[in-house]
């Protein structure tokens, strides 16, 4: 479970990201997070990773005080969500199987258990077949895949996408949210920013509104609400 | 324990294979840093040793005055072995003394034997120093010891000689000291070359939980691959490039008494302290490089 209590966020150039910002995301949940450029949604990403500290209030993650964490700690936290990025951060020089067994292997998982588990989410992703292809020879939709390949290796509770289909054509923007549904239906927390209105609209889920670091609207039927 | 060890050499090499360019010029750096410091440290060792020779030569030469009764003798000596920086005195009487003069002068000497019962020599004390550099305090104390009429030791140009050599020593060590300092600047930079260029990876490390430590060691290492692939020619010049010098100079300098020191163990011992050197700094720059760009970012 998510919880965000009375969040404010600045930074050090005076930047006001989160303003008293409160949100419940109960485990299990798929959510969308939308909202204009500087609304604030980065700035929720990097709390919920804990890149940042929050300067006013809470940030809860599966009990966790995210914002209380001491440096040391941070890197195991980690290791409980999944996040993935526009861009797709695959290791050039590494085909699918070791980028996805790259994300098991720096955590120091056994072999056999790094082996298992990457050919399962090879399966879950459907790329059994792209195993020994690397990057530069997949397509954009194939290499967001490993990417969400990659975050969902070590079995997070919760998968945080940021803008995951914008580089992406309508064709495999549909394959990639199908896939985080998949990944959603398997108990998975997905938090999914992003500015693809179409999508939110196409594959209804809870819908949550930011504007200049607030939360215009929260609609739990989903769909773009014009506010 | 093992595999995460196997894991940071295999990274470690995987590094070093990846930026060989990179790594290359940074052991070729090393390697010329590591043979100025061989050389110097060849150079310092042989000059302490050379001192160390010197100083266990000289002798300060005092001349008793003809008027010191034969009994005071042993006083005068005692009072002589006692002043600070004396390690030895031995008595030598006239009659040794024209003995010793005859001697020198080989064959042609023994003219001066007409002076045996009339013997114009005094009688003196031979005085081995402590340290060289003692020697003109010891010989200005001697001197003003009743009894005493003259005080030899060679003049300012021994000490003038033990003085070149103590400032060539702690020339040496002082760009010996700048020198290692400048390999581990290089390798710092290559480490924060490294780290940038691996920036995408360590970037992903980062976000699916990787400690600081884990990504730190593979760096680490490979700064100490770099500082062994360094040094490995400086060694081996130490050891071939000394006994080659060793063996055209007939294991001297000058002349017989000024000797340089065996090629072994000694050259054993300077590329083994090569090799050191080479691991510490390559050591020491990449741990600092790594340190400071890895330096936790929440």
């Amino acid at each position: 479970m998510i919880i965000l209590e009375n969040v404010s966020k600045i930074y050090k150039n005076g930047t006001k990201a989160l303003n008293d910002f409160s949100l419940e995301i109960q485990d299990g949940e798929f959510v969308y997070i939308i909202g204009e450029t500087g609304s604030g949604k980065s700035t929720l990403i990097k709390l919920l990773n804990g890149e940042e500290i929050p300067t006013k209030g809470r940030v809860i993650v599966n009990g966790t005080n995210v914002g209380r964490l001491r440096f040391g700690k941070v890197p195991l936290y980690r290791r409980k969500i999944g996040v993935v990025f526009q861009d797709y951060q695959l290791l050039k020089k590494k085909t699918v199987y070791d980028n996805i067994a790259f994300a098991l292997e720096v955590i120091n998982k056994p072999k056999e258990e790094v082996r298992n588990r990457v050919k399962e989410v090879l399966g879950i992703i459907d790329l059994a077949n792209e195993f020994n292809s690397y990057p530069t020879q997949l397509s954009g939709g194939q290499q967001q895949r490993v990417v969400i390949g990659r975050a969902i290796a070590n079995s997070p509770s919760i998968l945080i996408c940021d803008e995951p289909t914008g580089n992406l054509d309508p064709r495999h923007s549909k394959e990639i949210i199908e896939l985080l549904e998949k990944i959603n239906k398997s108990g998975t927390t997905v938090i999914v920013v992003t500015h693809d209105y179409v999508l939110v609209d196409t594959y209804k889920k809870r819908t949550i509104l930011l504007d200049n670091g607030s939360i215009i609207s929260d609609n739990p039927e989903g769909g773009y609400v014009h506010v | 324990m093992f595999r995460r060890i196997g894991r940071a050499f295999k990274e470690a090499w995987w590094g070093i294979r990846h930026h060989f360019a990179m790594v290359s010029s940074t052991a070729v750096t090393i390697t010329i840093t590591l043979v100025l410091l061989s050389v110097l440290s060849l150079l310092i060792a042989n000059i302490n040793q050379i001192t160390y020779d010197v100083e266990e030569e000289i002798q300060v030469f005092v001349k008793i005055d003809k008027d010191v009764e034969e009994k005071d003798i042993d006083a005068l000596k005692t009072k002589v072995g006692r002043i600070a920086g004396v390690s030895e005195v031995v008595y030598s009487d006239a009659d040794s003394e024209l003995t010793y003069f005859i001697e020198q002068y080989g064959e042609a000497g023994k003219i001066f034997e007409i002076y045996r019962n009339d013997n114009p020599l005094s009688r003196a004390f031979i005085i081995s120093v402590a340290t060289g550099f003692s020697i003109s305090e010891v010989s200005k104390q001697i001197e003003l010891i009743d009894g005493i009429s003259e005080v030899n030791f060679g003049g300012a140009t021994i000490e003038d000689f033990i003085n070149l050599l103590d400032g060539t020593r702690r020339v040496g060590l002082i760009f010996t000291a700048s020198l290692a300092l400048l390999a581990i600047y290089l390798i710092y930079n290559t480490i924060k070359i490294t780290i940038h260029s691996r920036r995408e990876e360590i970037g992903i490390m980062r976000l699916v939980g990787a400690t600081n430590s884990y990504i730190r060691v593979p760096l680490v290492l490979e700064g100490i691959f770099i500082g062994i692939l360094g040094s490995i020619f400086p060694c081996l010049l130490t050891i071939f490039g000394y006994k080659y010098i060793y063996e055209v100079m007939n294991g001297q300098l000058v002349s017989g008494i000024l000797k340089l020191i065996d090629v072994f163990p000694f050259t054993l011992y300077v590329s083994g302290f090569v090799m050191i050197v080479g691991i510490f700094v390559g050591w020491i720059g990449s741990w600092l490089s790594a340190s400071r760009s890895l330096r936790w970012k929440r």
